[in-house]
């Protein structure tokens, strides 16, 4: 039992902080540290961006990314371009046909009704 | 104005969220409360007071990076204890001044214990080897186990329980009221 109680004594005298007088200059200490570090750390964050967007520039610029887009639009317009050309000649075919455009409209139309018939007849079939 | 709450009238564990929020002044009022237990622990275990307060700087520096781990299950001044003491054993062995396992060192005040000694723990700390005073520091002021103190110092767990015991007696027989002085039989049951 006395053991215990010398144990839980020493505990106590551990637990008790003790007295200096220099409290408030250390924790001022303490507390520099933190804001040298964290301006250091604030520093250290904008160099690194600064660097990684210089190598991210260089690395566009030597891998030739913006001349092989500049290629791929200029390429993209061409073909564009081609593919109006091509739908005007379509256009231009048709109308040079010896029937007129009423023909084409009820051509068109019967082929409606015709899909129509059959997905009518389909539906009756599997019913 | 009862709405406003310096950091002063906050709880420890109100301060410890709020610095683990990045809040700087918050951490400055920790510091402020509990430095001394800190220096004071590192100053017992056998540092000489400049490099107690080094450490101590490093201990509190380092539970600001660590802040969002302190959940207040304990008090965070025996959180920050455990970190300081950690960061000064681990100190004492790189520096290989400390053999745990060398035999006890004779007893530094030697002779007739003065009354004012035998209340001081300070002084009491100072009549023990430095492998005594370093298991009862961690196990009593760091409030480590015997099995982690053995870990930290690596050291078998028999070496550091017998270091802790022969402290303890050296202690109780320091730190006894006048009438008590010729000590007690020895024991000890430790913490882990």
């Amino acid at each position: 039992m006395a053991e215990l109680d010398f144990e839980m004594k020493l505990d106590r005298m551990f637990n008790e902080p003790p007295v200096m007088m220099d409290a408030e200059a250390f924790a001022r200490l303490v507390e520099m540290r933190l804001d040298r570090g964290w301006n250091l750390r604030q520093v250290g964050i904008g160099a690194a961006g600064l660097v990684a967007g210089l190598v991210g520039v260089s690395q566009l610029l030597g891998s030739r990314l913006l001349f092989d887009a500049g290629e791929a639009t200029q390429r993209n317009a061409v073909a564009f371009t081609s593919s109006v050309n091509g739908l005007v000649q379509t256009s231009e075919n048709i109308s040079a046909l010896p029937f007129g455009g009423e023909v084409l409209w009820l051509a068109a139309a019967l082929g409606v009704m015709a899909l129509a018939f059959a997905v009518t007849r389909a539906v009756e079939e599997f019913q | 104005m009862a709405g406003v709450r310096t950091p002063a009238s906050l709880h420890d564990v109100e301060l410890a969220a709020l610095a683990a929020a990045g809040d700087r002044p918050a951490f400055g009022e920790l510091v402020r409360r509990h430095g001394s237990a800190v220096r004071g622990l590192l100053r017992r275990m056998g540092a000489e007071p400049s490099l107690a307060d080094d450490i101590a700087q490093d201990a509190f520096l380092a539970a600001f990076e660590r802040v969002s781990e302190f959940r207040g299950e304990g008090t965070f001044s025996a959180w920050v204890r455990k970190i300081a003491a950690r960061l000064y054993v681990r100190r004492w062995r790189k520096e290989s001044r400390f053999d745990v396992e060398a035999e006890e060192l004779e007893d530094s005040h030697g002779g007739e214990i003065s009354a004012a000694a035998r209340i001081d723990l300070d002084e009491a700390m100072k009549s023990l080897s430095p492998a005594e005073r370093m298991c009862v520091s961690l196990c009593y002021g760091a409030g480590v186990s015997h099995a982690e103190a053995a870990e930290a110092l690596n050291a078998p767990l028999g070496t550091v329980k017998s270091h802790v015991k022969r402290g303890l007696d050296k202690l109780r027989l320091r730190l006894a009221p006048p009438e008590g002085a010729t000590g007690e039989p020895a024991g000890s049951k430790g913490h882990g």
